[in-house]
């Protein structure tokens, strides 16, 4: 069954990562500003991701930091990425065999029971400035800003962070805030929702305005163990939804596939995260921990249980296990499919992101100085399983006889360069 | 405004008088805290220097604006030792290889005293690293600074002067 | 979230607060005791550049976001 495709989808992960650069502190923390001489720093990262039949990305990354006698830096970073793969449209496996199209023309087949995706091939680059600045012994100011863009998606925002040591310096009261304004422009404009392609061509493009605020607090608890606690509250508007993605029309009781419809989700979000985190210094070896709680206006709840050791081998190297344990509930408005024949419900999106999953990362990071060079060098590799429910109580007809959420697998691996000079 | 900016508000007006001590950069004249610790060669005596311009200084291997702090002071060592200046330096670290591959990248020509547990220190109230005191040939501080940044050098140098004079 | 779920994130959020912000005289760190601190593994997140590889990847596949570093701990120095 040839599924109609817009075009080819742009990678989600780039279009929605704009707001995730918000307010990345890449720069150096609170207290050690006045810490770093005068001097340069290069950090230089790249990323090779791959998810088994699914999505593929070569991310290269690089920022300089310069800082200052003052205690001032400013510092660039550039990011590539090139993505391609496949990714799930939204619609629902089928008895037969399916096909999707992209704009350029690839086709892209999945088997009977599969879940269709749709190919795609997207390139992305950005941009971000930081500027930070001590000032009264206890203050450090950031600012900073960002600019992305790829064929169908543009990000530009603003974000700040003032710092401020009290108490001797053993806690840091943080404040945050951003701006970004995001544009997304997808091939064939923006579809009417929850619409089987006859309405009328939409607006070519769309905004999306994203506010976010930040309140934190770390603390020296003891000489080896520092706390951190901080609150997120992040305000999304504007046009929220994906536009390549859709949702199949099922029959009410067979379960075949009758049509398919756009997705639609609200023009807000309004999201709340906690996350709490520790670093301990045991006798050589240190421990990381930290536990997040999100909850959003689409209803998704989500705890993330994140562990590291850093297990010194001497010599500067170390090798540094990880485990990742995530959990989240479903939006209000997901769903597998829509029901044909029955009233279109105002909101409704088949995105397994936006689905209940739990996703579980293992890995460890090996990290090294060559001898004799100067320098520090860091690799990892990490496994991501993600899972969800395949056979849910409520499939109907035929689609209790497929996997509507099938596992996926990633493999990711990340080396990573830095140097001062 | 939502309700739920409150508690937050809340939270911070609670931490607002919290707020950050200014410096201490002078004082009314007290005496300085006697010590007498191990050096490098011997030991280390505050009361063996009574009668000259003593420019104390607290540092430690780990702390960065003391890299740049060392250079300094043996600048103002070999300049003012004849006009009655002895810069000495008290080691806080806890791990005396690391204070030794200090000394070794950053010579000091003046005394260098070791305090690991930290008494001396907490005698004279260090607040923050590095912390110095310019102490008058009685004994008296003169002078605290609290951290050590090149673009106060000068004044520093000027309150040496200043002490060396009298 | 219920008005229970909230009354309870409220105090728990302020015990945290206050345990953070107030001085627990007790295990009192010095200036001179930060020398563990003062390392760069000893940050909360050490590693920035690779913290923001693993938000992109996880934004991208999970319908979260937030937790971001707020600095702390270090030296202390100047």
């Amino acid at each position: 069954m040839q599924l109609t495709a817009a075009s080819h989808p742009s990678a989600l992960r780039a279009r929605l990562g704009a707001a995730a650069c918000l307010l990345l502190a890449s720069g150096m923390p609170g207290a050690a500003r006045a810490d770093a001489g005068a001097g340069n720093q290069l950090d230089a990262t790249t990323l090779l991701y791959a998810e088994r039949n699914r999505t593929n990305v070569v991310e290269p990354a690089a920022r300089l930091t310069h800082t200052f006698a003052d205690g001032q830096s400013l510092s660039a970073q550039f990011e590539y990425d090139v993505i391609t793969g496949a990714s799930p449209s939204g619609g629902s496996p089928s008895g037969t065999p399916q096909t999707t199209t992209s704009a350029s023309g690839t086709v892209k087949t999945v088997s009977a029971g599969q879940v269709p995706l749709k190919d795609f091939k997207d390139s992305r680059y950005a941009a971000d400035l930081e500027w930070q600045k001590p000032f009264l012994r206890s203050f450090l100011s950031t600012l900073g800003g960002h600019f992305s863009r790829e064929k169908d998606y543009q990000s530009a925002g603003l974000n700040g962070k003032l710092s401020i040591d009290l108490m001797q310096r053993l806690t840091t009261l943080t404040l945050g805030g951003g701006v970004n304004r995001d544009r997304v422009f997808p091939v064939g404009g923006i579809p009417a929702g929850l619409s089987d392609g006859t309405a009328p061509p939409g607006p070519a493009a769309r905004s999306k305005d994203v506010t976010t605020a930040m309140v934190g607090l770390s603390r020296v608890v003891t000489r080896r163990w520092l706390v951190g606690l901080n609150a997120t509250r992040t305000l999304e508007r504007g046009y929220l939804t994906e536009p390549y993605k859709i949702l199949s029309l099922l029959d009410g009781t067979t379960g075949l596939i009758t049509g398919q419809r756009t997705e639609d989700r609200p023009e807000r979000r309004d999201r709340t995260s906690l996350l709490g985190s520790s670093v301990y210094h045991l006798t050589d070896d240190v421990l990381y921990l930290s536990y997040r709680w999100y909850r959003d206006d689409w209803r998704i709840r989500s705890h993330t249980i994140d562990a590291r050791y850093r297990h010194e081998l001497g010599n500067d190297d170390y090798l540094e296990p990880h485990l990742r344990l995530y959990s989240q509930t479903a939006a209000e408005f997901y769903r597998f499919s829509l029901v044909d024949g029955t009233p279109l419900p105002r909101y409704a999106s088949a995105d397994y992101r936006i689905g209940a999953l739990q996703s579980v990362t293992v890995g460890a990071t090996y990290g090294f100085r060559v001898p004799g060079h100067p320098g520090e060098w860091t690799v990892r590799a990490e496994y991501i399983g993600q899972f969800g429910k395949g056979h849910p109580a409520d499939a109907i007809g035929v689609q209790r006889d497929f996997d509507l959420f099938p596992q996926t697998d990633t493999g990711s691996l990340v080396v990573g360069y830095s140097i001062g000079f | 405004m939502e309700r739920r900016l409150l508690p937050p508000i809340l939270l911070l007006l609670l931490l607002a008088p919290l707020a950050p001590a200014k410096p201490v950069a002078t004082r009314a004249p007290r005496p300085a805290p006697a010590f007498q610790l191990a050096g490098r060669t011997g030991s280390v005596a505050l009361d063996s220097l009574r009668g000259r311009v003593v420019y104390l200084d607290f540092w430690a291997s780990w702390c960065e604006p003391c890299r740049r702090s060392f250079p300094w002071m043996e600048t103002m060592h070999q300049r003012y030792a004849a006009r009655g200046l002895t810069v000495v330096a008290i080691d806080l670290d806890k791990d005396r290889d690391a204070a030794d591959e200090f000394l070794a990248r950053y010579p000091a020509s003046f005394p260098v005293a070791f305090d690991p547990a930290g008494k001396t220190a907490e005698a004279y109230g260090v607040s923050a690293m590095p912390t110095s005191y310019l102490i008058g040939r009685d004994g008296a501080i003169l002078s605290t600074h609290a951290g050590f940044v090149p673009g106060k050098a000068d004044g520093l140098e000027a309150l040496i002067q200043e002490a060396c004079a009298r | 979230m219920t008005r229970s779920e909230r009354r309870i994130l409220h105090a728990v959020l302020l015990l945290a607060v206050s345990g953070l912000a107030s001085g627990c005289a007790a295990t009192a760190v010095r200036p001179w005791d930060r020398d563990l601190l003062a390392q760069k593994k000893m940050r909360l997140v050490p590693n920035p550049m690779v913290d923001a590889v693993d938000q992109h990847i996880y934004f991208s596949k999970e319908g979260s976001t937030g937790g971001m570093d707020v600095g702390g701990g270090g030296c202390g120095c100047n």
